[in-house]
């Protein structure tokens, strides 16, 4: 009940800050870039709220559950992202004065084709992005409430499509601000108090021992809705709906719907897709093989360093900054907000692993943020501490399916719907259109992704970008010699290598390991692809060629000799 | 009257795309220090832990280093990265602005 009231607060606090903001944007200016007139701090936090995503929230929690400690890599990739983007985009793109990727195409590299294809990729990126955190709203909302796992997934894709709707940026900028903190606290503050509470980490040799994963010793009761196929690791007996049963090690056991019961210390069986862990082997970050990998530690760093640029989402919100020394200040901010995130999740994986063990059994590691506080502290403080996180994790879904969702509408509107049509009204109406539109076919992929975990997901929307984006972005501002041809067939080559491997790995099972990484997190193979074509094409495009000075002059001139563009390049 | 660089940059002639070839390099060379300072580090961190099991044995507070190091102590480094390259490239900008338009 209290979880309900603090979801209901958190939406509605999101509609009435954009609501508000609408009446603030006049122009079409203000209605996608707030003006620039906004401070770094806001900014910073604004650029962070937006991207802590479901995957954030609940992904890197869940993840590290599952898999173990490989997951740790992630927030730090999706930290890392952030000083690529400082290091090599971020103050020249805000001096170009593109609002977005398909803008910067068009601008660099003189083609309108280049436009209309970069405005693909943002749909692709934008969706895979967008369907995991359409499934966290369905998780968390089934988790707080019972109710089933649609009616999560089509109130969030609704309230954030009315959102984008009415709301223009300026009204984002103020709610992604106020959701960054919202997260954060809602993250720290039960984690922080359920190790008081806790006295610090409980039964610390199933986290980093020999132990599996065990039965508390009040015994473990999980209610089954649907029939779960389970493997044992070790013979045990248990109950189902109050029936004795044996099982011996390794029996795989479909266990009926009803109420199962494992008596103290048992070994608590795995889910499908889980491999039963000891504590030690669980607390590795690298491993020689499987999902920790080295291969994929190092495919899933370089796809998060080089991925977070190309987010469609992301840089847009860099043009509401004044100019280039302030967009770099911005970034610099960004890593110090993300950091105070990413300090907390893995206090929930951690903890997780002993007080919800039941999560293994019934697979849905990705609820283990939502499910730890009422099993850690049964009574009010975990009522409440539940609620917190429940509101936390629909500011998350909210913030970025939002910024997401402004990035699509504009995409839809401007890029790929009949353009030259310069009526205010007409612009608005079509974004309108375009925002309510384009929600339909994530909510119904979401509504069939079920089984996939959302930080795998979001992984290939970062392989995506990182294979795509990431190499027009950086061979656009510091080549003079990137040919439009040159980039797209780049970004054709991209795509497809990206998209291919991570097909593949979904068609075919249990190749060899570092088969499996690749085909899991395509990037290490995928981003050498596209900007080994991008650069080849480029260099046989002789006619392609053009003049790109004048381009990387309002690039890379600093302010205040008025070398630079004065105004802002396309849709001004 | 005086051609300063800043001239040769607005006309866009071949003097100014020699100041602006250079301009280019030089933030980009900034990048690359500052991209193999943190690559270096994190890049060597998982196979360090991979060759290094002991770091599993050692506890701080309760939690196997292998863990700790991956957790937190990198954040700080990121942010130190970005505040020192932030710096370098504003003052280099500042040079640059010094260099093509001289204070008369």
């Amino acid at each position: 009940m209290i979880a309900i009231a603090a979801i209901a607060a958190v939406t509605g606090a999101t509609l009435g800050l954009g609501v508000y903001g609408v009446r603030l944007a006049r122009t079409t200016s203000d209605l996608f870039v707030a003006s620039r007139a906004i401070t770094p701090w806001w900014n910073a936090a604004a650029i962070s709220g937006e991207y802590l995503s479901a995957a954030s929230f609940l992904g890197i929690a869940g993840l590290q559950m599952k898999l173990g400690s490989g997951a740790l890599w992630l927030p730090l990739g999706f930290t890392a992202g952030y000083l690529a983007l400082l290091l090599f985009v971020a103050a020249p793109l805000r001096r170009f004065g593109a609002y977005t990727i398909s803008d910067f195409a068009e601008a660099r590299l003189g083609s309108p084709r280049v436009r209309v294809l970069a405005a693909f990729v943002v749909l692709g990126i934008a969706g895979f992005y967008l369907v995991p955190q359409l499934k966290g709203a369905g998780l968390t909302l089934g988790e707080v409430t019972g109710a089933p796992y649609w009616v999560g997934v089509v109130a969030v894709g609704a309230v954030v499509a009315l959102n984008v709707a009415s709301g223009g940026m300026r009204g984002i900028t103020y709610v992604q601000a106020f959701q960054y903190w919202t997260k954060t606290f809602a993250i720290a503050l039960p984690a922080c108090l359920l190790l008081i509470h806790l006295g610090g980490l409980p039964e610390r040799a199933a986290m980093f021992g020999a132990e599996l994963p065990q039965a508390p010793a009040a015994g473990l009761t999980v209610e089954l809705d649907a029939p779960q196929p389970v493997t044992f690791p070790e013979a045990t007996s248990y109950t189902v709906d109050g029936a004795p049963r044996q099982a011996q090690a390794g029996d795989e056991v479909v266990l009926p719907a009803g109420t199962v019961e494992l008596p103290p210390g048992a070994v608590v069986p795995v889910a499908e897709g889980i491999d039963a862990q000891t504590g030690e082997e669980w607390a590795r970050p690298v491993d020689s093989s499987g999902d920790a990998s080295p291969v994929f530690v190092y495919s899933l760093l370089l796809a998060t360093f080089l991925g977070t640029m190309g987010l469609p989402h992301i840089l847009v919100r860099f043009y509401t900054n004044p100019d280039g020394p302030a967009a770099r200040r911005t970034t610099v901010r960004v890593l110090g907000l993300l950091a105070m995130f990413y300090a907390f999740p893995l206090v929930y994986g951690m903890l997780g692993r002993v007080l919800v063990p039941e999560l293994y059994l019934t697979g849905e590691t990705d609820s283990v943020v939502l499910a730890l506080p009422e099993a850690a502290w049964p009574g009010l403080g975990g009522e409440l501490l539940g609620a917190l996180v429940a509101a936390g994790a629909f500011a998350a879904f909210m913030s970025t399916a939002s910024g997401l969702m402004v990035s699509v509408a504009g995409t839809i509107s401007f890029d790929l719907w009949r353009r030259g049509h310069a009526d205010m009204t007409v612009r608005r109406r079509r974004f309108r259109v375009a925002a309510l539109g384009g929600v339909l076919a994530p909510v119904a992929l979401a509504l069939v992704a079920r089984e996939l975990d959302i930080s795998v997901l979001v992984g290939w929307a970062f392989a995506l970008a990182a294979s795509t984006f990431c190499p027009l972005l950086l061979l656009g501002i510091w080549w003079r010699r990137l040919t439009a041809f040159g980039a797209a067939t780049g970004l054709i080559a991209g795509a497809v290598t990206a998209t291919g491997l991570i097909f593949t790995g979904l068609a075919i099972e249990n190749g060899h390991p570092t088969v499996d990484a690749l085909l899991t997190q395509p990037a290490v193979l995928s981003v050498p692809v596209a900007f080994a074509t991008m650069v080849l094409v480029s260099l046989r495009d002789r006619r392609g060629r053009r003049a790109a000075d004048a381009a990387l002059l309002a690039m890379h001139a600093p302010e205040g000799l008025g070398l630079g563009y004065e105004e802002p390049l396309v849709r001004a | 009257m005086r051609r300063t660089p800043r001239d040769e940059l607005a006309e866009a002639t071949a003097h100014g795309g020699l100041y602006l070839r250079r301009l280019i390099r030089e933030q980009l060379n900034l990048s690359a220090v500052a991209l193999v300072a943190f690559g270096g580090i994190i890049g060597a961190l998982p196979l360090a832990l991979l060759l290094l099991p002991g770091f599993q044995d050692v506890f701080v507070l309760g939690v196997p280093l292998s863990i700790v190091i991956v957790a937190w102590p990198p954040f700080p480094l990121f942010i130190t990265i970005g505040v020192v390259y932030a710096r370098r490239a504003t003052a280099l900008e500042q040079s640059f602005r010094d260099l093509v338009e001289p204070p008369s």
